[in-house]
């Protein structure tokens, strides 16, 4: 069975950037581990997931998202 | 296009000299490139904001100084916690700066920050704003349609 077909939830919002400062609509594209969510999940385009991937590594390194999360020391 | 002034005299010359070059001897293309960047620093928590300010203003004369360059915005998001500890600090003080600069000037920049103890971590990106992207046409919907929006741009 085929499933739905999703659309891009950032086309939808009508912006064309994502920005990797922003960690609440990236939060969206991770995983409860802080992966980032493929897009065969999440149901972005190729650019918006291309944009994303970036934006989530940019805001790994400034320790806005977490590389790991959900472990405990 | 390119203006060639007068033949130099007694043909001492290489090269022509470019109107923008005021040095005189073996002509030297200089071209500034400015371009839009942002910088993130993550500053110490233990530092307050007039000190911040204090090394905030000493960075911005290095790009910002002079000829080319200027500081566009600054944005202080203040203490704010951080996903994972970062030199032992669980929060840090973030500061947003959007500046136009030539990039031949960055490398000094950074060495100058790379020596800062009290400057936790910072990133440097080219701001490329919503201007360099082609727009991207909506996605016709499947399920839903609005009435008589788009209706040929349907397959």
């Amino acid at each position: 069975m085929r499933p739905s077909r999703k659309t891009c939830p950032i086309c939808e919002s009508g912006r064309r950037t994502v920005d990797y400062k922003d960690e609440r609509t990236l939060g969206r594209f991770i995983t409860e581990r802080g992966k980032i969510l493929p897009r065969r999940i999440s149901g972005t385009c190729a650019r918006h997931q291309r944009q994303i991937g970036t934006a989530i590594k940019r805001a790994r390194y400034l320790a806005l998202l977490p590389y790991i999360a959900g472990h405990e020391g | 296009m390119i203006y060639y002034p007068a033949v130099p005299e007694r043909g001492r010359h290489l090269f022509y000299p470019c109107s923008a070059c005021t040095d005189t001897g073996p002509h030297v293309q200089r071209k500034v490139t400015l371009r839009d960047y942002e910088i993130v620093y993550i500053f110490h928590p233990s530092l307050e904001e007039a000190r911040v300010n204090e090394k905030l203003d000493r960075y911005h004369g290095l790009i910002a100084g002079t000829d080319s360059g200027e500081i566009t915005a600054v944005d202080h998001w203040g203490r704010r916690q951080l996903a994972y500890p970062v030199q032992d600090q669980t929060s840090g003080y973030y500061v947003v700066t959007q500046f136009t600069t030539d990039g031949t000037r960055l490398p000094e920049f950074e060495r100058i920050l790379k020596l800062d103890e009290e400057l936790l971590r910072y990133l440097i990106v080219v701001n490329e704003g919503d201007l360099t992207t082609t727009p991207v046409p909506p996605q016709p919907k499947r399920d839903e349609d609005e009435e008589g929006d788009d209706a040929e741009g349907e397959d």
